[in-house]
C-alpha cells in the first residue's frame, strides 16, 4: 500500500514538469478564451469586460471578411495539400533510390524548412515582383507576359499556394523517406518474383504500405495549413481585396490591432471547432479501410 | 542541528526585514521621482537625445523632481512596446509616463488610461496645430508630440530637365500645384521614360495608405467621418471622397504610379518623382549622384488648399499616477523648446513647435525646410478616434481597392461598400 502510494507520488513528480507546462501554455490560455468570446473584453479596458452572451458569436457570422477569410483557407486547403504532399513523395521516391551527389539533394529539398517562414516570404516578394523579378523574366524569355503574381486578386493566394508547398514539401518528404525505408525489402523481392512491373510495384507493394506514414502526413500538413499566417502577412497583407486574409490573420487583427479580444477568441474558438471537425472527418475517412 | 536551522531562519527574516526597510527608505527618498517608458532603444540618436533631456532635468530640478527613463525598443510597427504597455495595464503597473503613437490618443484616452495634461503644459501656443490635433481628445490635451513627419514628392532634378521641364516652374509650399498641373507633368515624365512618374509606395499596404492618402480627401474638402466622430455615412461616401479617391484611382489607371513599384526605383533613377519623407532624406546619402529636390504634395482643384500628412510619436501620462505633478513638470520640460530642438536634430525630424522651427532651419538642408514649411503650414493630424485601427484599415483597402480600376471602376459604389464597413468600426 505504502509503496504503491509512493510509485503513484512519483510518477506524478515525473509528470509534473509537462504537466505544468501544458497546463499553463495550453490548457488555462485555451480556458480563458473560450470564456473570453462571451465578454466584451477591450484590451484597454480589462477591468470594464462584461458578459455579453453569444453577442460575438452572431456578429462573426455577418462579418463579411470572416467568411470571405474562411472561404480563402478552403481554397488554400484545397489546392496545398495535393501539391505539398505529391510533390513530397515524389521528392521522396527520388532521393530513396541510392545515387551519387543523393545527400545533396537532401538537403537542397529540405533547407527550405529550416529558414524561417518571414525569410521565405519576403525572398519570394523579391523573385515575384512584376518588373524585375526573376520569375517574370524567365517568362519574358519564354514569351509569357509578366504577370500580377500577388498583386493580382485571382492569382494571389494561388501564388502563396505555390509558395508555401515549395517551403513546407521538404519536412513532409523526409517523413516519407522514413516511412518509404521501412517497407520491407522482402516484399518488393516478392513482387520481383511474382514479376510486377515498375507501376504495379508502385501502386501496388510502396502506396499501400506507406498509408499509415501518409495518414500522419495527411492529419499534419491538413492542420497546419489552416494555420496560414505569415505568408499573406508578409507577401500581401491580407490583400488585394481581401482575397488572401485567413482566419488566423483575422484573429490576429482582431485582437492586437483593433483590440478586441472578445471578438477574437470568439473567431477562435470558431476556428477551433472548425479544425476539430475537420480533423475528427479526417481520420474517420481514412481509418475505413485501414489495413 | 535544529539550532542551525533556527539560526538560518532568524538570518534570513533579518535579511528580508532589512531589504524591506531598504526598500521603504528608497521609495520615500524617490517620492517624487517619475518613471517614463520609451519606445526607443537607447542606443539609437532618438534614445540619446531623450536621456540626455532627462539628464537634463534631473539636475535642474535637483531636490524637487526626478525621472527614470526605461527603454522598451519596439519591433515593427509598434509591436514588442505596445505589448509590454497592454501588460503593465493588465497588472496596473504602468509607468508614470510613456509614450504613444499619435493614432493611439483616443483609445487610450477613452479607455481613462491617460490624463489630460493640457494644465501643465506651459507653452501650448508654440506647439504647431497638428501636434495639438493629434493629442486632443473630447476638447482636452491627452498627449504631446515631441517631433513630427511629413511626406513630400521628391524629384530628380536630372531626370526632370532632360524631360524638358524647367526646375523653376515647381510648386512652392506657397504656390502648390493642383492634381490636373501635378498629372500633366506626370504625363509628360511617362511619355518620356516609359515608366511610371511616381513612386507613391501604393506596395506599402499598411499604415502608409491612410497616412499618405488621407491628405487628398482633407484637401478636397472631405472626411472619413463626421466632426464628431460618430458616423461615416454622408462622409466616406459624399462627392468630395469620389473625387479625392478618383484622383487615386487616375494616376493608377493612366500609368503615372504603379501599384508594384521596383524597391529603391527613385534612388536609382528608374522613377523620376517619389513620395518620400525626412527618413528618405536620410536614405538619399548613400545615392550621392543623384540630386533632388522636393516639391509639396499636390492639391484639390476645387480648393487649392495644402494639406501634408503628419504624425508622431508623442508623451502622455497615466491616470494610474500618484505624482501627476512631478509627471506633468516631467512632459512639460520633455516638449520645451530646448529639448525639442535636441530630439529633433538629433533622429533629423520635423519640428513638433513654433520656435524649433528657426531653431533648426539653419541647420538643415534646403529639401528638409521644404518638408519643415510644408508641415508648419499644412499639416493635418489623423483622426483622433478610439477606433481608428478599424477605420484606417478601412481607408488602407479603399486606396488599394481602388488601384484595381478595372475592378472597382466605380468609385461611388466602392466608397458606399467601405462605408458600410467604417459604420460598423465606429460602434
Amino acid at each position: 500500500m505504502n509503496t504503491n502510494k509512493r510509485e503513484t507520488l512519483a510518477a506524478y513528480s515525473f509528470l509534473a514538469p509537462a504537466l505544468i507546462l501544458l497546463g499553463t501554455f495550453l490548457v488555462i490560455p485555451a480556458l480563458m478564451a473560450i470564456y473570453y468570446a462571451f465578454t466584451d473584453y477591450y484590451l484597454l479596458t480589462p477591468d470594464q469586460r462584461q458578459f455579453v452572451g453569444l453577442q460575438n458569436f452572431i456578429e462573426i457570422f455577418k462579418d463579411p471578411i470572416f467568411i470571405q477569410s474562411l472561404k480563402n483557407i478552403v481554397l488554400f486547403v484545397a489546392f496545398v495539400i495535393p501539391i505539398q504532399v505529391g510533390a513530397a513523395l515524389g521528392l521522396a521516391l527520388l532521393i530513396n533510390k541510392p545515387r551519387k551527389g543523393n545527400i545533396f539533394f537532401k538537403v537542397a529539398y529540405f533547407s527550405p524548412v529550416v529558414l524561417s517562414l518571414v525569410v521565405i516570404s519576403v525572398l519570394w516578394l523579391y523573385l515575384l515582383n512584376p518588373s524585375e523579378g526573376l520569375i517574370n523574366s524567365l517568362l519574358a524569355n519564354i514569351g509569357i507576359e509578366a504577370q500580377p503574381f500577388l498583386s493580382s486578386p485571382k492569382q494571389a493566394m494561388l501564388t502563396i499556394v505555390f509558395v508555401s508547398a515549395w517551403q513546407g514539401a521538404g519536412y513532409q518528404m523526409l517523413i516519407f523517406l522514413a516511412g518509404l525505408q521501412n517497407i520491407p525489402s522482402t516484399v518488393y523481392e516478392a513482387g520481383k518474383i511474382d514479376g510486377v512491373n515498375k507501376w504495379q510495384n508502385f501502386f501496388y507493394i510502396t502506396l499501400p504500405l506507406l498509408k499509415p506514414t501518409s495518414v500522419l502526413i495527411m492529419i499534419t500538413t491538413l492542420i497546419s495549413a489552416f494555420k496560414l499566417i505569415i505568408q499573406p502577412m508578409v507577401m500581401t497583407q491580407g490583400g488585394p481585396m481581401n482575397s488572401t486574409m485567413t482566419p488566423v490573420y483575422y484573429i490576429y487583427q482582431s485582437g492586437f490591432s483593433d483590440r478586441m479580444i472578445g471578438y477574437s477568441s470568439a473567431m477562435t474558438v470558431i476556428f477551433g471547432i472548425i479544425i476539430g471537425i475537420v480533423t475528427l472527418l479526417q481520420s474517420r475517412l481514412t481509418k475505413e479501410d485501414d489495413i | 542541528m535544529k539550532k542551525v536551522m533556527l539560526l538560518i531562519i532568524l538570518i534570513m527574516m533579518a535579511i528580508v526585514f532589512t531589504a524591506c526597510g531598504g526598500e521603504n527608505e528608497s521609495s520615500s527618498a524617490s517620492e517624487n521621482e517619475v518613471s517614463i517608458w520609451v519606445h526607443t532603444s537607447d542606443e539609437t540618436p532618438e534614445g540619446e537625445a531623450m536621456q540626455s533631456t532627462i539628464d537634463r532635468f534631473n539636475e535642474e530640478n535637483e531636490g524637487t523632481y526626478s525621472a527614470k527613463i526605461e527603454f522598451i525598443p519596439r519591433s515593427g510597427a509598434g509591436g514588442g512596446y505596445e505589448d509590454k504597455i497592454n501588460a503593465a495595464l493588465t497588472t496596473d503597473t504602468l509607468p508614470d509616463v510613456i509614450t504613444l503613437d499619435g493614432p493611439n490618443t483616443a483609445a487610450y484616452a477613452e479607455a481613462g488610461m491617460i490624463a489630460p495634461i493640457g494644465d501643465y503644459i506651459t507653452n501650448k501656443d508654440d506647439l504647431l496645430p497638428s501636434i495639438i490635433q493629434q493629442g486632443t481628445y473630447d476638447d482636452q490635451l491627452y498627449a504631446v508630440g515631441y517631433s513630427e513627419s511629413g511626406v513630400g514628392i521628391f524629384y530628380n532634378k536630372q531626370m526632370l530637365e532632360d524631360a524638358g521641364i524647367d526646375l523653376s516652374t515647381l510648386p512652392t509650399v506657397d504656390q502648390p500645384w493642383d492634381w490636373n498641373q501635378f498629372m500633366e507633368l506626370s504625363e509628360t515624365l511617362v511619355n518620356t521614360y516609359d515608366t511610371a512618374a511616381i513612386d507613391m509606395a501604393f506596395d506599402d499596404k499598411s499604415e502608409w495608405l491612410m497616412y499618405a492618402f488621407s491628405p487628398f480627401l482633407w484637401s478636397q474638402g472631405g472626411n472619413l467621418v463626421s466632426e464628431d466622430g460618430s458616423t461615416a455615412e454622408g462622409h466616406f461616401n459624399d462627392e468630395n471622397s469620389v473625387k479625392a479617391f478618383s484622383f487615386i484611382q487616375e494616376m493608377v489607371k493612366e500609368g503615372y504610379t504603379t501599384i508594384t513599384p521596383v524597391e529603391k526605383g527613385f534612388h536609382t533613377g528608374e522613377y523620376p518623382m517619389k513620395f518620400g519623407g525626412s527618413w528618405t532624406i536620410a536614405e538619399m546619402e548613400d545615392y550621392p549622384d543623384v540630386e533632388y529636390g522636393v516639391m509639396p504634395y499636390p492639391t484639390s482643384p476645387d480648393t487649392n488648399e495644402l494639406v501634408s500628412p503628419s504624425g508622431s510619436w508623442q508623451y502622455a501620462m497615466a491616470s494610474s499616477s500618484e505624482k501627476q505633478e512631478a509627471a506633468g513638470a516631467l512632459i512639460d520640460f520633455m516638449t520645451s523648446t530646448e529639448s525639442l530642438t535636441e530630439v529633433t536634430l538629433a533622429n533629423s525630424v520635423l519640428p513638433a513647435a513654433h520656435s524649433v522651427v528657426e531653431e533648426v532651419q539653419d541647420k538643415v538642408s534646403p529639401q528638409m525646410n521644404v518638408l519643415i514649411q510644408q508641415n508648419q503650414k499644412s499639416a493635418h493630424a489623423r483622426p483622433v478616434l478610439p477606433n481608428y485601427p478599424q477605420v484606417s484599415r478601412v481607408f488602407q483597402q479603399a486606396v488599394s481597392d481602388a488601384a484595381y480600376y478595372e475592378e472597382n471602376s466605380d468609385v461611388q459604389e466602392l466608397l458606399d461598400d467601405k462605408t458600410g464597413q467604417m459604420e460598423k468600426a465606429l460602434k
